[in-house]
């Protein structure tokens, strides 16, 4: 089953035809899978192919139907969280889970609190002693005393892994551990996960990155639909070839289409917009049909401008003109309604969605007043479930009906929601802020194609913010660097150059000032 | 460079757009008709009197008033605040309206109307050191509600004002047996449910309430949206002050004292979410049918009336529970 473990120690963790049924899914189906130690194994596959319900069936959190799981030569059953815990299994979850107002040293060693204290007095000089053991080995560098709360999400994460060491887990599973972190604090996380690799830890690692998988993972194995589709060591499995074992089709890693910008129509013309501590200075123009990437490092003042743009923060100084005229954007219902500039935001679930509301709701929110009867102002439920039901069809949403509630869809499907509603709403310019994030590979490709259609069909003007290099370069026409609030450098005409002379340039422009 | 044409990907379950709204909801409802049947046919097998068409009038009346009190506390509810000033609101109105009838000897249609703008202020105080300081809706409204209970106290001195005879027209009398009272809430309630169900103004307020930071991403002016349904649980909780002095023929100041807790109990046990973004209206017609009848059905086999607010305590826990563990099924049953 798996390609090559000669030179390998004996498996530590087995699954044996694994299978779990939710109704009216297979979520798992007959999964049989084998761990080593010293081993980064990565686990991939599409929203919903069952790797996260895998998962949690191997820390406790769900029970399966069928098949055996074994681990150093004895059969596991957890019953609970707690019971993997106590035998070495952890789980790094993708969000981030501390206790804010506690310190660091109380976090990791949380459900150990008894072991430092006598009498039931915690000893804090023995807790800060011990946890800052696990600190200094997962590179730590604080006071053990500083309060979680004002960490970065990478020390966050960091915090996470001690307490999965402090509980002598020797087996680790990490759900999307990178993506809160930017592409700095990714390195350092990949740089600890193999030293706990060569220390001789399991580690499972879930991920929708290509790019990150093949750098850390020595074995890959890929569900799709429940099932388990195949197992390879890394360096014998092509970049294709994983594509198409996660997705059953093909996917071009390259530009999606030459975009048609109309260079004489200048949509939106932004003029040393400052905002302290939000942007500063940022002028730039945007024109018919172009998609303008933003691209720079998490925190690079890209969201923050976005904000100030839309109204939803006040700019110090600096215009902005829309169509030629100057636009006076106070709040987000003048963006919105005025200027027809809508903001798909980043944080789907937080920022974006309702997520107790119905589909239906979710879609067509923008679109109500077009709806309502001037006297009695009824909205008509059949114009919100047409122009709804067309929107999941172009969207190709999977969801059982219009109302069903946005909470139980997948992460796809959620931001197909979140996008399709300004789509609705007619925008001219559209702000999309990191439009994949935790979405699978396939919907990528689907949103990628309707941002793509947006500017190139329907004209309309793009902005497209975005941390992950292959996207931007994928879709914009022309990008724009951001670094520490302000506009750094610039790459054009992307339709006549090459993908690697692209990420070329912007690497120059990057090493530049870093 | 080609263009790369991706046809979008044919739907992958046919979708059969249901009309029907939330199940969830729908499940709810009947379980609260049926408790609403059980409870009601429980009291009619144990009393004589009940059925008779004086008592209905009476019952209906009552659960009229706890209606309304009710919406008065969901509206809050729904945008992700409270009004704890309801009861407070309720009482202060009272001393206004026999301030207008006995001091001021204002004809009932000034008198009325100046109570009623008493309220949408008191409402607005709330909303606006809500929206405008950014203070929990809690703190806000508990302290206002202690401002107003004093308010009453210290004016009225505790003594009712008497107020003139044919005001008890809508408390007191019928149309069809049926009462006014009732009649005028249920309408209040309709109106309520179409505001919700299809105007803007009312699922901006679930909207709002759902997710307030989606919401203004949305253009939807979320602090005008908690202000306005401040406005309106003060007026409402005014009109109700105003009725129940029709009803009983005077304005007693303690008028509201127990609207707060019956306010809570009503909206939860018809499904309004403490987290705001839910309402029900079929929810809490029902939620005020089953308080009342649970009231009077405690007379009925005369229990002792000390123990009242336990049993309403534990009747707004059960609540609670009841929909939790519906939440628990509900969960387990849909996850993939």
């Amino acid at each position: 089953m798996i390609a090559s473990g000669t030179e390998l120690a004996t498996e530590c963790l087995t699954l044996r035809g694994i299978s779990k049924r939710f109704p009216g899914v297979r979520a798992v189906d007959n999964v049989s899978l084998g761990f080593y130690p010293g081993q980064i194994h990565a686990l991939m596959g599409e929203n919903g192919a069952g790797k996260s319900t895998l998962m949690k069936i191997i820390t406790g959190i769900y029970q399966p139907d069928s098949g055996e799981m074994r681990f150093r030569g004895k059969r596991l059953a957890p019953r609970s969280y707690r019971e993997s815990l106590a035998m070495g299994i952890d789980i790094v979850h993708q969000e981030i889970q501390v206790v804010p107002d506690a310190s660091v040293a109380e976090n990791i060693m949380l459900d150990k609190l008894a072991v430092v204290s006598s009498g039931g007095r915690v000893n804090w000089r023995r807790l800060y002693e011990q946890a800052s053991v696990f600190m200094r080995e997962v590179g730590l560098n604080l006071p053990p005393s500083t309060v979680v709360r004002q960490l970065s999400a990478a020390h966050k994460q960091l915090v996470q892994i001690a307490r999965a060491l402090a509980a002598r887990a020797t087996v680790i599973l990490l759900d999307e551990p990178t993506s809160s972190l930017s592409l700095n604090e990714a390195d350092n996380l990949f740089v600890l996960l193999d030293d706990l690799k060569k220390r001789g830890v399991t580690l499972i690692y879930v991920s929708h990155k290509i790019e990150e998988v093949y750098r850390i993972a020595d074995t890959i194995s890929v569900m799709r639909d429940g099932k388990l589709i195949g197992t390879r060591r890394s360096t014998e499995l092509e970049r294709r070839d994983l594509v198409r074992m996660m997705i059953g089709r093909d996917l071009r890693e390259q530009r999606i289409g030459p975009t048609a910008v109309n260079e004489g129509k200048v949509v939106l013309k932004v003029e040393t917009l400052t905002k302290t501590r939000k942007c500063r200075a940022i002028s730039f123009e945007l024109h018919e049909g172009e998609i303008l990437g933003f691209y720079g490092l998490v925190g690079a003042g890209r969201t923050e401008f976005a904000r100030v743009l839309i109204g939803e923060d006040q700019a110090d100084s600096g215009s902005v003109y829309v169509d030629g005229e100057k636009a006076a954007i106070h709040r987000i219902s003048d963006a919105l309604f005025r200027y027809k500039i809508g903001y798909v935001t980043e944080n789907r679930k937080e920022e974006g969605l309702f997520l107790g509301e119905s589909v239906l709701t979710n879609l067509t929110l923008l679109v109500w007043k077009k709806m309502r009867h001037p006297v009695t102002r009824y909205i008509s439920r059949k114009n919100e479930e047409d122009a709804a039901g067309k929107m999941v069809s172009a969207l190709s949403v999977r969801t059982r009906s219009l109302a069903d509630l946005a909470a139980n869809l997948s992460g796809g499907n959620q931001q197909k929601i979140s996008i399709g509603r300004w789509l609705l709403a007619d925008c001219d310019i559209l702000i999309i802020d990191e439009p994949t994030v935790g979405v699978d590979v396939g919907a990528k490709e689907q949103i990628h194609q309707l941002i793509w259609n947006l500017a190139c069909i329907e004209r309309k003007a793009i902005i497209l913010i975005s941390s992950e290099m292959a996207e931007i370069i994928r879709l914009s026409s022309r990008i724009l660097l951001f670094a520490d609030q302000q506009i750094i450098g610039e790459v054009s005409h992307l339709d006549d150059k090459s993908y690697t002379k692209v990420r070329d340039e912007i690497g120059n422009l990057l090493s530049a000032i870093h | 460079m080609q263009k790369t044409e991706v046809p979008p990907r044919p739907a992958e379950t046919v979708p059969e757009f249901s009309k029907a709204s939330r199940q969830f909801r729908g499940g709810r409802a009947l379980g609260l008709l049926f408790g609403t049947i059980v409870l009601f046919g429980a009291i009619a097998l144990v009393s004589d009197t009940f059925l008779k068409p004086y008592t209905m009038f009476i019952i209906a009346r009552q659960i009229a008033f706890s209606i309304l009190i009710a919406l008065s506390q969901a509206v809050c509810l729904v945008v992700g605040g409270m009004n704890l000033s309801v009861g407070a609101i309720g009482s202060m109105a009272t001393v206004i309206l026999g301030l207008c009838f006995q001091e001021l000897k204002l004809n009932a249609w000034l008198a009325v109307t100046i109570t009623l703008l008493f309220g949408v202020v008191s409402g607005a105080i709330n909303g606006l050191i809500i929206t405008r300081l950014r203070i929990n809706s809690f703190i806000v409204t508990l302290s206002l509600m202690f401002v107003y209970m004093g308010l009453r106290s210290g004016i009225s001195g505790g003594s009712p004002y008497t107020i003139p005879e044919d005001f008890g027209f809508i408390g007191q009398s019928a149309i069809f047996g049926v009462s006014w009272v009732f009649v005028l809430v249920c309408l209040i309630l309709l109106a309520t449910g179409y505001m919700f169900s299809h105007t803007i103004f009312g699922r901006h307020m679930l909207a709002t309430g759902g997710n307030e930071n989606a919401a203004r991403l949305c253009g939807i002016a979320t602090d005008s949206v908690v202000f306005r349904a401040h406005v309106i649980s003060g007026f409402l909780a005014a009109l109700a002050a105003i009725l129940w002095a029709s009803m009983i023929g005077s304005c007693a100041p303690e008028t509201g004292d127990s609207w707060l807790i019956g306010s809570f109990a009503v909206s939860i046990i018809g499904g309004t979410g403490l987290n705001g973004g839910v309402i029900s209206i079929a929810g809490i017609f029902l939620g005020g049918a089953i308080f009342v009848l649970i009231n009077y059905g405690l007379i009925e086999i005369k229990a002792n009336p000390y123990f009242a607010n336990s049993f309403l305590g534990a009747l707004i826990l059960l609540a609670i529970v009841l929909d939790r563990v519906r939440e628990i099924v509900g969960e387990s049953k849909r996850k993939t």
